[in-house]
């Protein structure tokens, strides 16, 4: 099942990427026919064919250059040696691809090359993994005319600044492919070829280095050099990879597919896979670089225990381990009940062992007591698109951006946050479609090299769902709303009061202006454009769901998207982007203490009857606790033991100071993680945790897409995390029996009626597919709702704006809100273990220069930001990105402890908890150190 | 009764449910519905409790929707 990846003709560079065109032109390539898509080019043409034309500017994840002149071709009928890599085919075309005049031209354009190229190819990095190298063994080149002494670029330097790459100028041939594919792909546009002629030579940004340039690091420029000039300091240090293992990315929701490249048993590198689902080859600097926690001297590898958290840690084998927390588990049931116990999923976990955990409480522990890490992030997309769809889960694939015509990314960063799906959605907004940005910040969408947001809607932090609701009034009152639609897909009953309600003045912009911040007129020139542009699609991320009316929102947007028709084809939708790894998948697993897999209530008696039929156990119909309610329940001694999976709860969670004294009062907190971490602090028993490079499963993208995760290495604690939790459940009565993890999810797929076609083999073949996946859509659904939504009709829901309790005061007058930075993830357990600290060594507050200056605090100054919960310092940075009266902070290290002043606000619906608004005061901490506590 | 921070937390969520619920018809049906699907016995036992012990602090929304759930046997 896990067999190394060898050759793969699907990775073979066809030169020029495809063509969408539908219809087809016939041409001759060297006497034999191929019949290819109109616009392709020769040059793939000859590739589809099997004649690969020698190549040196072009590659097939960028747009055809046209500038080396290594792959002429003669074209019966036409003059010349046109280059093939530009040349598109026509009807009836006869290709010569060799003949002694290509030979001799292209052993000259070669001599050329070489001439100004060191000649220590037996000792270069890239021996043996070089299209230079490989071209000029296929052109045949044998010796080189010039005299060494002319004029060339080989004492050029090497710049190493980046941590991960370097780029030697003397190997450098000036092809450009960097250039493009840090345009086209990427579209930061950090590199020129500066000078004209000899003199031109491949420069980042103003003359910088990399590490100072506007390079972000994504590799991609390192992916598209035919040499080795841009490469891995890694290939330079252990030698060129010697096998491959396909697997997925960790960090984001986006879900890159990678490659990841070993010599032996050692992790070389890790390379975006070009048949990627979700990122077709590109990657960012995270899953392309920051994988080496994965081995970082701080994992625990072996099981611990201690009697009480004052204790030191004591090593013990695994039988140990779980022994000591069955005992501690079924004393606390024997005296407090069975819901004295619950467990937490992580998103950062595969299907399989989600699934695992949340079976282990349900089956094992006798109580519904589960919730996932997804409670504080994206807990109201779930309940806001069950509630308007049916279903809780993004509409769209990402390749849809590319058909959109208007874009509204609304409280997310994707350029940051999902940075494979940022480049692709610039690059659709290169294309012309236009972009409205609903945000406190001007994040960096709003103007970059060649973007540039049509609307930012700068509203004030809290108000989001007054924005929307008088977006939703402009439509409903201007004639925006697609009637056909409405009365086609949708409960009219549902529609007619939420239009009766949105059309109330008391929604209009013009009430709604100054409480939000956003100018009417701003506001009906969105609206206008989202609803009367064409596509519409909604990007959306924790800016969206982390507020006291985080499910009202939800529902606002699945509201104007069904106003207005976009929804159910390509181009439009209402869509999540995911901050971990596999929320939705931990979503999609049963992890909610009401839900099972497929987000079925726990009291339907039909859902609950099947699946005691398979695990043989009688089920509860109530639901369980949240994680907030578990925490509330230790505190007043009523909750005793908890198991969190890869989850840092004392970190992640609000108001830190509530979570420390909770996990204080239980008798057995059973931490599974990677690294000791500040929840680790308080538990009883740390299991060693795989990283992903171990793990041997699926991941689930915000795209809804089931990927591979394959194991690279062996797991470093000896045990897969699935097999610990199943060798937990058996000590406490309840035996699973799971051979290999694919046995999980054929388990998965028989219980959940959008996985019944999902199995290993069906993905080993595929590579991914997007649920549902069953018989009425056996090859998956990369576009939700179609021809009808999953619960019928589309539900209208009237979404009045009710303002948040945490408001400014004289005492806490300003407002922080809280995002993310691309080098860094979450917590910062993983990335803040990689180089990436380079660029993000700590938390900083951005703070506005009127604010700053009122208080006396200037940029780089050390400030104490506090709020009703707590207290906390970092560093200040004046910012121009936010308004007045806003602060932002990332929440990436725990030292700056940014979660000590966030409160226990949480969504009215789901207590998602409100980390996008929290009424601070700031000072200079000197001055804060006078002032006696 | 004095309430401690988890019977505070209720009472905040509750009030904030009475608040939020997305249809101006049949509040108290809707908050009983909300907290029976989301809620556990023993978290909408104790929202009972309160009521009757400290009822100033409950939204009269909420009032009515322990009334609801107590007809229909969910409330404890
Ligand atoms: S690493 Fe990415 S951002 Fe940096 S120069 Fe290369 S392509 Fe551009
Ligand atoms: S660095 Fe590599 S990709 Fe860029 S121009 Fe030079 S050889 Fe080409
Ligand atoms: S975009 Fe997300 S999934 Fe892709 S490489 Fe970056 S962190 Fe990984
Ligand atoms: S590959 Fe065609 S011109 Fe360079």
């Amino acid at each position: 099942m896990n067999k190394p990846i060898e050759f793969d003709p699907a990775e073979l560079d066809l030169g020029t990427p495809a063509t969408l065109a539908t219809e087809t032109v016939t041409v001759l390539i060297d006497g034999t026919e191929v019949v290819v898509p109109a616009g392709t080019s020769v040059m793939r043409a000859a590739s589809l064919a099997g004649t690969q034309i020698p190549k040196l500017c072009a590659t097939d994840r960028l747009d055809a250059f046209g500038s080396c002149r290594m792959c002429l071709v003669e074209i019966e009928g036409r003059r010349g040696t046109p280059a093939s890599c530009t040349t598109p085919c026509e009807e009836g075309m006869s290709v010569r691809t060799q003949t002694p005049r290509l030979d001799k031209l292209r052993k000259g354009v070669m001599e050329l090359y070489i001439s100004d190229h060191p000649l220590d190819c037996l000792t270069c990095a890239a021996n043996g993994d070089c299209e230079l190298q490989d071209t000029a063994g296929a052109v045949g080149l044998r010796s080189v005319r010039y005299p060494e002494a002319r004029a060339n670029h080989l004492s050029a330097g090497t710049d190493s600044s980046n941590p991960y790459f370097s780029f030697d100028a003397s190997k450098c041939i000036v092809c450009s492919r960097c250039v493009r594919a840090c345009s086209e792909v990427q579209g930061t546009f950090a590199l020129t070829i500066a000078g004209r002629g000899f003199e031109s030579k491949v420069s980042p940004s103003e003359e910088d280095s990399f590490l100072d340039s506007e390079c972000v690091s994504c590799g991609a420029c390192v992916q598209a050099c035919p040499t080795a000039t841009l490469q891995e300091k890694r290939v330079i240090d252990l030698g060129v990879p010697t096998r491959k293992v396909k697997t997925t990315c960790a960090y984001c929701g986006v879900g890159c597919s990678f490659v990841a490249e070993l010599r032996g048993d050692e992790l070389v590198r890790m390379v975006p896979d070009k048949q990627g689902g979700a990122n077709a080859g590109h990657s960012c600097v995270k899953g392309r670089f920051a994988w080496g926690y994965a081995s970082h001297p701080d994992r625990v590898t072996r099981p611990m225990i201690r009697d009480s958290i004052n204790d030191d840690w004591r090593e013990v084998d695994w039988q140990e381990a779980i022994a000591f927390t069955a005992d501690r588990f079924k004393a606390i049931q024997t005296e407090y009940g069975v819901d004295a116990l619950g467990g937490i999923t992580s998103s950062r976990c595969t299907n399989e062992e989600v699934y695992v955990v949340q079976k282990m409480v349900r089956a094992a522990l006798g109580t519904n007591n589960v919730d996932t890490c997804a409670r504080v992030c994206h807990s109201p997309t779930g309940y806001g698109l069950k509630q308007t769809f049916g279903t809780s889960a993004g509409t769209q694939d990402f390749a849809s951006v590319e058909q959109s015509d208007v874009i509204m990314v609304i409280g997310a960063n994707p350029t940051d946050a999902h940075p494979v799906f940022g480049s692709r959605m610039k690059k659709r907004l290169r294309q012309g479609a236009k972009l409205v940005v609903i945000d406190p910040r001007s994040i960096d969408l709003v103007r970059s090299p060649h973007v540039a947001a049509s609307h930012h809607l700068q509203l004030q932090p809290g108000t989001n769902v007054a924005v929307l609701n008088a977006l939703a009034h402009v439509v409903a009152t201007e004639g925006y709303i697609d009637e056909d639609f409405v009365r086609e897909r949708c409960d009219l009953a549902s529609f007619n009061a939420w239009r009766r309600f949105i059309e109330l003045p008391e929604n209009s912009p013009e009430h709604l202006a100054e409480i939000s911040g956003v100018s009417a007129d701003l506001i009906r020139s969105a609206a206008a454009t989202y609803a009367g542009g064409g596509n519409g699609a909604i990007y959306y991320g924790l800016g969206v769901t982390e507020h006291s009316q985080g499910s009202t929102m939800v529902m606002a947007m699945a509201n104007l998207a069904m106003a207005t028709g976009n929804i159910g084809r390509q181009g439009v939708g209402v869509n999540p982007l995911r901050g971990q790894n596999n929320v939705q998948g931990a979503c999609d697993m049963g992890s909610f203490p009401h839900e099972f897999s497929g987000y079925r209530h726990v009291s339907d008696d039909s859902v609950r009857e099947q699946f005691t039929a398979l695990w043989g156990v009688g089920l509860r119909e109530d639901p369980g606790m949240r994680i907030p309610n578990m925490l509330d329940a230790a505190v007043s001694g009523q909750f005793r033991g908890i198991y969190i999976q890869g989850e840092d709860i004392a970190q992640s969670d609000p108001n830190s100071h509530h979570v420390e004294e909770a996990l204080k009062a239980m008798d057995c907190v059973v931490v599974q993680d990677l690294f000791l971490n500040e929840t680790s602090r308080y538990a009883h028993v740390f299991l060693p945790g795989t990283s992903f490079l171990e793990k041997d499963g699926t991941f689930t993208n915000a795209e809804r897409r089931i990927n591979r995760v394959r194991p690279v290495v062996p797991p470093a604690s000896g045990m897969a995390e699935w097999q610990v939790t199943c060798a937990l459940s058996a000590a406490m009565g309840y035996p699973m029996d799971y051979g290999h993890a694919s046995e999980i999810m054929d388990e998965i797929a028989a219980l959940t009626p959008t996985f019944t076609g999902v199995s290993f083999d069906l993905l080993e073949a595929r590579g991914s597919v997007q649920w549902p996946c069953n018989d009425a859509a056996p090859d998956g659904t990369p576009i939700m709702h179609e021809q009808r939504f999953v619960r019928g009709e589309g539900q209208f829901v009237t979404t009045p704006y009710v303002p948040t309790d945490e408001r400014s005061t004289r005492k806490f007058p300003l407002l922080l809100t809280t995002g993310r930075i691309l080098s860094q993830y979450n917590v910062g357990a993983q990335t803040r273990r990689t180089e990436n600290t380079i660029w993000h060594a700590e938390d900083i507050l951005d703070i506005h220069e009127a604010d700053a200056e009122l208080r006396g605090v200037g940029d780089g100054d050390w400030i104490e930001v506090s709020s009703r919960a707590g207290s906390t310092r970092m560093r200040a940075r004046i910012s121009g990105d936010i308004p007045a009266g806003v602060v932002y902070t990332t929440f990436h290290h725990p030292i700056s402890g940014t979660n000590v002043i966030t409160t226990d606000n949480s969504d009215w619906a789901t207590n998602c908890p409100e980390y996008k608004v929290t009424a601070v005061e700031i000072r200079p901490a000197s001055a804060a150190e006078a002032v006696p506590a | 009764m004095t309430l401690d921070y988890t019977q505070q937390h209720l009472v905040k969520m509750a009030n904030q449910i009475a608040g939020n619920v997305p249809s101006p018809e049949d509040v108290a049906g809707q908050i009983a519905d909300h907290v029976t699907r989301f809620w556990t016995p023993a978290m909408r036992s104790d929202l009972g409790r309160i009521g009757r012990e400290e009822p100033g602090v409950l939204a009269s929304e909420v009032h009515a929707a322990l009334a609801v759930l107590e007809a229909d046997g969910t409330g404890r």
